[in-house]
């Protein structure tokens, strides 16, 4: 089996360590006996349409609108979706996927639209601190953690669910349309979030999440730090 | 003439500094200062007046820029400075420095960088060494160029001189509408944080070593070049050298020379259980890769921990390469050890987990050096000079 894992732009998406979620989808893939490629596209190369996890990190403001005219232009993460990929977005990611958000001078500009979620500006303080979900999905160890640092606040349309809800920290700091509290979003194959640390780094299942989109049932794997790393934020944050 | 309110506010500090040191509270640096500004707010200024100060600024190396920069204008000059000790780099530490000495005509203030623009106002300094801006703190202080942004609104006067490395993208946008700027440059150098402009946010062009923006940010002539070779410590030595000039100091070249070559780092040497732990303090990226390349011995120590001061995200350890640790036994230890072991295994280093760093130096042996984020390192000259918990301020 292989699986190529696509990182988009880490020079402008880049600015939280959110590729740290490369290396941990990288490192489980492996683990399972799974080929994996990592393609590192940068700016102005074309983004190609034949990956199976594409990723999109934090970064600044400017930066980020500069990465989401450079993906609209290319097209190319819109079409691989649109045949089947995952994606895994985080932060100002998982905002240019929605449908609007704001530019660096704070006007509202189209999003790539692959999921129904619109980021609005305002100026309540910014959320930065622990957050803590209960993941959506049905599983043993549902709650999961990370690290926000945000100014936008993102509102998820009718029918579209989250990734989690949140338990203790802001996550999209909106109520949806169909739901409260919700932190980020997963439609299908594609996941947003606000969990920085990096997220797939602190919570193994949502790594484990990601790649099953992707590659289907993954064999039983177990990394002693990664389980260790995840009990004892939870704990710590969510005793 | 001082006031009396100074002379009120200055009595009351002190008193209150000198029972903070009693108490075992450290050295009262901070306290004093408190006290002071309470008394007297507008106390800074008065302190200030008629006085020829220097401010020292950035993300990596302020503390021991400051006291580099205060030996060289010392020794320069012949005269006292009066400087910043223990790190203590906001209101109250930098109130304290002040009102210790006043007839010290010459002062050497290290300064927080959101700190930088109302010390600016209140002290009227007559030069500012900008070091490098990285990646820091990025609960805190938001984002790099917001700090960019910030002292670029504040630096539009022909009052100041700001000495800066005109290889930073960062610092070049700070100063572009500053009266007096004094430029070096170190060759060109990519800056790890850097891929997109400053000033209008698009992509910046490295491809000739040295950066260029369609907007017009870059390529400003140096009014000194320096060695491409230098490391860190040496290009802010340098910085102090020529901030040092500017203040009228005599820096003979063969001197500066040696004074760059033997750039001080800042290592401190830790005693515990009888083994000798040198020990640097790395606080981001930037400073965690200098100090993995300064590595030599075959067992390290890492501790990392994530309250305050350190920044309360630990993301930032997957930004850092710690291939100069494969190999040597590697331990992890403070609070956040489980981030930075797991981090390292996936790297494919082998690591091991210490509870704390007495049983990370029992399980390294002989032949280790450490490497601590900040409150680990606070922590560790807490322990040495037998205080209870951390004290002291920040780089
Ligand atoms: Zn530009």
């Amino acid at each position: 089996m292989s699986l190529t894992i696509v990182r988009l732009y880490h020079d402008l998406l880049g600015t939280y360590g959110d590729q740290g979620n490369a290396e941990v989808l990288v490192h489980r893939a492996q683990a399972r006996g799974i080929d994996v490629e990592l393609v590192e596209v940068t700016p102005h190369e074309p983004v190609p349409t034949s990956g199976d996890i594409y990723l999109l990190g934090g970064g600044e403001d400017g930066p980020q609108t500069v990465a989401l005219e450079m993906l609209r232009t290319d097209g190319g993460l819109t079409a691989a979706v649109n045949s089947g990929a995952s994606v895994f977005a985080v932060c100002a990611g998982f905002q240019l996927i929605g449908t609007r958000l704001p530019n660096s001078q704070g006007r509202t500009i189209d999003g790539l639209g692959l999921v129904d979620v619109e980021t609005i500006y305002t100026d309540e303080p910014r959320c930065v601190g622990e957050l803590v979900i209960r993941y959506s999905q049905t599983i043993t160890q549902p709650i999961m953690t990370g690290f926000e640092n945000h100014q936008g606040r993102s509102v998820l349309g009718a029918g579209v669910t989250p990734l989690g809800h949140v338990l203790s920290g802001i996550g999209n700091g909106r109520d949806g349309v169909d739901c409260v509290r919700p932190e980020g979003v997963h439609v299908a194959k594609v996941f947003g979030t606000y969990m920085h640390g990096p997220a797939l780094v602190r919570n193994p299942a949502l790594a484990d999440a990601v790649l099953e989109g992707a590659c289907g049932p993954l064999a039983e794997y177990v990394d002693e730090f990664a389980e260790a790393l995840a009990a004892e934020r939870r704990t710590t944050l969510w005793p | 003439m001082k006031s009396a309110r100074l002379a009120v506010a200055t009595f009351a500090g002190n008193c209150a500094g000198w029972a903070s040191q009693v108490a075992g509270r450290g050295r009262g640096e901070t306290i004093r200062g408190r006290v002071l500004l309470a008394v007297d707010p507008s106390a800074l200024s008065k302190l200030a007046a008629n006085r020829d100060i220097v401010l020292v600024s950035g993300t990596n190396g302020k503390t021991t820029t400051t006291a580099n920069l205060a030996k060289i204008l010392a020794d320069g000059t012949d005269e006292s400075v009066s400087t910043s000790e223990f790190g203590a780099n906001m209101t109250a530490g930098i109130a304290s420095v002040l009102m210790q000495q006043p007839a010290h005509r010459l002062v050497v203030l290290e300064c927080d960088e959101l700190y930088l623009p109302a010390m600016y106002d209140a002290l009227k300094p007559k030069v500012i060494v900008l070091l490098n801006l990285s990646r820091d703190q990025l609960h805190r202080t938001g984002e790099v160029r917001k700090i960019a942004n910030l002292w670029q609104n504040t630096f539009t006067g022909d009052d100041v001189t700001l000495v800066i490395d005109r290889d930073d993208p960062f610092l070049e946008f700070a100063a572009n509408q500053a009266g007096h700027v004094l430029r070096v440059s170190f060759g060109g150098r990519r800056h790890p944080d850097a891929a997109t402009c400053p000033q209008c946010a698009n992509l910046l062009d490295w491809t000739t070593g040295d950066y260029a923006c369609n907007c017009g940010l870059g390529s400003t002539l140096a009014q000194v070049r320096a060695d491409h070779r230098l490391n860190g410590p040496a290009r802010n030595t340098v910085l102090a050298i020529e901030a040092a000039r500017l203040m009228g100091a005599i820096v003979p070249v063969e001197l500066a020379s040696d004074l760059t070559a033997q750039a001080p780092d800042r290592i401190a040497k830790y005693d515990v259980s009888g083994v000798s732990v040198p020990t640097r303090l790395a606080k981001n990226p930037e400073s965690w890769r200098g100090a993995l390349a300064g590595i030599t011995a075959s067992n390290v120590i890492l501790s990392v921990n994530a309250r305050g001061i350190d920044g309360l995200d630990t993301s930032w350890l997957w930004d850092v390469d710690y291939s100069p640790l494969k190999g040597k036994t590697v331990i992890c230890t403070g609070q956040r050890r489980l981030d930075a072991a797991y981090r390292l295994s996936v790297q494919g280093i082998a690591v091991e987990v210490a509870q704390d760093f007495a049983h990370a130096v029992e399980i390294a042996g002989s032949d280790v050096e450490a490497i601590a984020s900040y409150t680990a390192f606070q922590d560790l000259a807490a322990a040495q000079l037998g205080i209870k918990g951390a004290t002291g301020g920040r780089s």
